[in-house]
């Protein structure tokens, strides 16, 4: 799993490419509670992850919470059809803000 | 001899990917459809996870068999390890509406899998998962 980051004006876009399992997990929280910190609105980019367990979804949980505690958003878009399960499975995918495109998660 | 398929893998989150293309390829020789076939790769994805976390402790280098059977109308597949003994009574998939990171394993597990059965052993643990193609 590979994570990038692209500044816009008040955002940080964080694209995330690969599967998120046990092995990168600890990653992508570690980047994601770093750059909550740098921003006021962070957009999770999952076009490109294919493959999300309950370690990457704790992950995103965490990331959700520190932002919640900051005031800040948290936003993710592009959720493959096996991500939404996992979202579904774990009853989730109402918790966190959601949407189909990248440009439909920067207006929002 | 039905299908059969064992592995022998070192705890190592490295291996996680290796064993849920394995998991997938196997569902799909046995007849079912792709997305179960995505449900049964997390499920035995999870319960790994949770091996190497609760039984062995993050550690990397322990041991874990996962021995996979095809059935009549499905497929059996059987974790055993030599790590620290789990008490059945503590598994149990918390409470989801408190919305907080960990423990949602095992809730995965049980969602799709027809069947989960722990049972602590004297050296170990043994978790036994079945899923069937077409549940009446």
């Amino acid at each position: 799993m590979q994570t990038s980051l692209r500044h816009l004006d008040n955002v940080v876009i964080v694209d995330v490419v690969g599967d998120i399992d046990l092995h990168n997990s600890p990653r992508l929280r570690k980047t994601l509670l770093e750059v909550l910190q740098q921003t006021p609105r962070v957009v999770v980019n999952l076009e490109q992850v294919r493959y999300i367990d309950s370690s990457g979804i704790a992950s995103l949980v965490e990331g959700l919470k520190e932002s919640q505690s900051l005031k800040n958003r948290f936003i993710l878009f592009g959720l493959s059809k096996a991500a939404r399960e996992v979202l579904r499975l774990t009853r989730l995918i109402n918790v966190f803000e959601v949407y189909e495109t990248e440009q439909q998660a920067l207006d929002a | 001899m039905g299908l059969s398929l064992k592995l022998v893998l070192s705890s190592d989150p490295r291996l996680l990917g290796a064993v849920r293309g394995a998991v997938r390829e196997l569902a799909s020789g046995a007849g079912f459809a792709e997305e179960d076939c995505r449900a049964i790769a997390l499920a035995v994805d999870e319960a790994l996870t949770n091996i190497i976390r609760h039984a062995y402790d993050n550690r990397p280098d322990e041991s874990v068999e996962l021995t996979c059977h095809g059935l009549e109308n499905g497929l059996e597949f059987i974790f055993r390890d030599r790590g620290r003994p789990v008490d059945p009574a503590k598994i149990c998939a918390r409470a989801l509406e408190d919305v907080r990171p960990g423990g949602l394993g095992t809730h995965i597990i049980r969602q799709i899998m027809d069947q989960v059965r722990y049972e602590p052993l004297p050296d170990g643990n043994q978790l036994r998962l079945v899923k069937y193609i077409n549940k009446v």
